[in-house]
């Protein structure tokens, strides 16, 4: 039955292919659109290098401190960091980075290449996953004894010497000393806020003073901690010791704050408190999905009404096909199932011709540069939204047609006399 | 006959509901993006206010070095790099220079005359810059004077200059604000001595916002400023660039500078500014596109219903212009009542003041989308009607 029920579908779209082409665009589009939305979205926040562990890593890159006239925010200090966070029991291994990348310039030779770096511990390389093209990362030892070496990404090191391979062992002049190449990592696209860089130093390398020793109650200052656990379930565990901590500082110049806000957050939270103060540890993830699923589903229909506006219309058409089907006994519910079928078979085309225009925007999107070292494709959760908004589409502009077909009356429906 | 038509379609309301609801939802993205539109284009017309072509912008770290000592360091460089062949002049300014997303915002609660009643103005951009900024930048100075000798002496109170946009906002009925008082950080009176154009750091596309100066002298010892901007000679490239990142870290111990054209700032803030209304607009193109085919195929497949109708029609004398001018006539009435629906969401805005954009904004967006709508439909309807007019009364009135 299912086949005839192909089949008559197959020949109603090519009766009128304006038609079919109609709803093909508009679906196609629609998916199109929301595939890429969320592979952006994905692209930013999902599972991938070098932020592999997403369940068990979490990011402490800023604190508020509030007052009744005054506010303060800030990324951390590096003191803050070593004496309160480095200290915390519960997580497996914590690594300490820049904040936010800064740009520099790098010479090697006569040329000069301007490239976004940060300067960390070495647990970063054990905390995060870095797809390592050549070379290695550099050690504790070396960041110890503030050895001049340097982990360059990708595209930096063939810029400067060729290959990624033969990159390694090089030596890169950076503020007037040279810095040897140790290792080269795969490119980290520039919306991985917490973890881009286009080349990684030692922290004990920088000429900024770290310790800060006049200003021991100063928390604010350039860093961040980023923190993995064992296991997943030991997230909440780590941000409740890290409040812990948090209420036992004293508060700097109590006169004008009187509260510290910090947070430890999943990355995912970090992406959805946007750089908010006013954020909560979740990252006012509430806020966040009404935003976004409404803005979503408000985007879906339209496009969802204007299929429904022309299916509703071609009832006309097929008012003829309808009475006599339903003159031989065709129930209302096995129509309205044909008709369901039958939209929800265009709309999976459709979904699929989307994920094909998706691949293709996205394939544009990759190779213009738009988004620094994207690299945005087709993955398996992608595909998977992608194909579950088709069907979720299909039901939402077909469900009112369907009903509408199967109540037409028979004996008017065979004399062709209906009023939409 | 335009009462009838609406009595026409106002008779198939429940028909054709499913079809206002669409024209409606188009009428509300299409203010979307035209409030998003027009609140941009309104920014862009105001004067930017200064000059970014072969402007560079030194960021530098002093390092170890106690504040007093990198203050004199800082000396050193300027002298160093005003001396260099190439570099034109040299500006000392706090760290929110222009397209660097760097901003130091206050507000202040201003009264017209003293002892007046107070009213606050907020989000007024306060710069700390040296008096050598003019001629780097360019800026315009459209009345009183600009910083110069005079200031290097500590008077009662200190020199102030402010934009016109901080003018209108003093003074809203044109009164000038040279040689007034304006007090800042509680206490401490500054005198106004001039007036510029704009000094819009926060890029073009964004709303213009009041602004004052105050000055940077060379003998103040109580703020280390990180930023200069440079004017260089045109066309010079890496190798000046090299040169002045080398003398600063000569000069000073344990400095890092960071060098960037203004250009390129320039381009990367735009971007940021410019990637979300350009996505919306794409979204929109796209479902406006949507809605014109599907609004053109519903009315065609109309008319094929309704050829009997048009047919009588014909047949009882009216002229294929009259019934072309029904068939764009109904489609109007319709877009009318989604238009209705969707003016009474569109004047919430301005009436509640909702998202803080300007009444002038909201306005031109409403009757720009208002605009846009009815051409959208006349264009969808133009060729049914004109398939409905060519309906020949005798074909049509056999098929029956």
């Amino acid at each position: 039955m299912l086949l005839s029920y192909l089949k008559l579908a197959w020949r109603g779209w090519q009766r009128r292919k304006f038609f079919t082409a109609i709803s093909l665009f508009g679906i196609s589009f629609t998916l199109m659109m929301l595939v890429v939305l969320f592979a952006l979205f994905d692209h930013a926040v999902g599972a991938r290098a070098p932020e592999r562990h997403t369940d068990r890593l979490l990011f402490i890159s800023r604190m508020v401190l509030r007052g009744p006239e005054s506010q303060s925010s800030s990324s951390l200090g590096y003191n803050f960091l070593q004496r309160h966070v480095l200290t915390l029991r519960t997580p497996e291994a914590i690594a300490v980075s820049e904040a936010y990348p800064i740009n520099i310039t790098l010479y090697v030779g006569q040329q000069a290449l301007k490239a976004d770096r940060r300067y960390t511990d070495s647990n970063l390389w054990r905390v995060l996953n870095f797809d390592f093209v050549a070379g290695r990362p550099y050690t504790a030892t070396e960041v110890r004894d503030a050895a001049h070496v340097m982990v360059l990404n990708e595209t930096v090191a063939r810029r400067c010497f060729g290959t990624a391979a033969a990159a390694v062992g090089r030596a890169v002049q950076l503020e007037g000393r040279p810095y040897q190449v140790v290792g080269v990592v795969a490119d980290v696209p520039t919306s991985r806020e917490l973890t881009y860089a286009e080349c990684w130093l030692p922290v004990t390398t920088t000429t900024a003073d770290l310790q800060d020793p006049n200003n021991q109650r100063n928390y604010l200052g350039d860093f961040q901690a980023v923190v993995l656990a064992r296991q997943a379930a030991d997230v909440p565990a780590i941000q409740a010791e890290y409040q812990q901590v948090l209420r036992r500082l004293p508060i700097p110049d109590p006169e004008q704050f009187k509260e510290i806000r910090s947070y430890a957050r999943t990355p995912l939270a970090h992406y959805m408190a946007n750089h908010s103060n006013d954020a909560g540890q979740d990252g006012d993830a509430a806020a966040f999905w009404r935003r976004w699923v409404g803005l979503g589903l408000l985007f879906m229909l339209l496009p969802a009404l204007n299929l429904v506006n022309i299916n509703v219309s071609r009832t006309l058409e097929r008012a003829a096909e309808i009475g006599v089907r339903k003159a031989f006994g065709a129930t209302a519910g096995r129509l309205a199932g044909q008709f369901l079928v039958e939209n929800v078979l265009l709309t999976l085309v459709g979904g699929v011709l989307g994920l094909g225009l998706a691949a293709g925007v996205m394939h544009l999107l990759n190779s213009s540069q738009f988004i620094p070292y994207a690299h945005l494709s087709l993955s398996a959760p992608v595909f998977g939204v992608g194909l579950g908004l088709a069907l979720l589409f299909g039901l939402l502009s077909g469900a009112y047609p369907a009903y509408k077909m199967s109540k037409l009356p028979a004996n008017q429906a065979l004399k062709g006399r209906i009023t939409a | 006959m335009i009462r009838h038509i609406f009595t026409l379609m106002w008779n198939r309301r429940r028909a054709n509901g499913l079809l206002v609801l669409e024209i409606f939802l188009a009428y509300v993205v299409l203010f979307a993006v035209g409030t998003i539109g027009s609140s941009l284009w309104e920014n862009y017309r105001q004067p930017l206010g200064f000059r970014f072509d072969n402007v560079w912008q030194v960021n530098f770290l002093p390092g170890t070095q106690p504040k007093a000592e990198a203050l004199g360091t800082l000396q050193q460089v300027l002298a160093r790099l005003r001396a260099t062949p190439g570099v034109l002049g040299v500006a000392v300014t706090a760290s929110n220079t222009p397209f660097s997303f760097n901003d130091s915002r206050t507000a202040i609660d201003f009264a017209d005359r003293p002892g007046g009643p107070k009213r606050p103005i907020n989000n007024i951009n306060s710069y700390a810059v040296g008096p050598e900024l003019r001629d780097v930048m360019g800026l315009e100075v459209t009345k009183g004077r600009w910083f110069d000798q005079r200031d290097a002496v500590a008077g009662s109170h200190p020199p102030l200059v402010i934009d016109e946009q901080m003018q209108r906002a003093m003074f809203p009925t044109g009164e000038s604000a040279l040689g007034k008082l304006l007090t800042l950080n509680k206490d401490k009176q500054w005198r106004i001595i001039g007036v510029v154009r704009a000094y819009r750091t926060d890029g073009e596309l964004k709303e213009p916002l009041p602004a004052i100066f105050g000055p940077i002298a060379p003998a103040d010892t109580l703020f280390l400023p990180q930023s200069l901007l440079v004017r260089v000679a045109p066309g010079s490239g890496a190798a000046l660039e090299k040169r002045l990142a080398d003398d600063i870290r000569r000069i000073g111990p344990g400095w890092t500078s960071t060098i960037r054209t203004l250009d390129e700032m320039h381009s990367s803030q735009l971007k940021q500014v410019i990637t979300r209304p350009l996505l919306l607009s794409v979204m929109s193109i796209f479902l406006l596109l949507n809605v014109a085919l599907g609004l053109f195929g519903v009315l065609w497949l109309a008319i094929s219903a309704r050829r009997a109708e048009l047919g009588v029609r014909r047949a009882l004398g009216a002229p294929a212009g009259a019934i072309a001018r029904l068939i764009v006539g109904e489609t109007l009435a319709l877009t009318t009542f989604g238009l209705v629906l969707g003016l009474l969401v569109a004047v919430q805005f301005p009436l509640l003041g909702a998202l803080g954009e300007r009444t002038s904004v909201y306005l031109t967006a409403i009757a720009l989308a208002a605009g846009a709508l009815y051409l959208l439909a006349t264009i969808c309807a133009l060729y049914p009607s004109r398939l409905a007019a060519g309906i020949r009364p005798a074909v049509a009135l056999r098929e029956e």
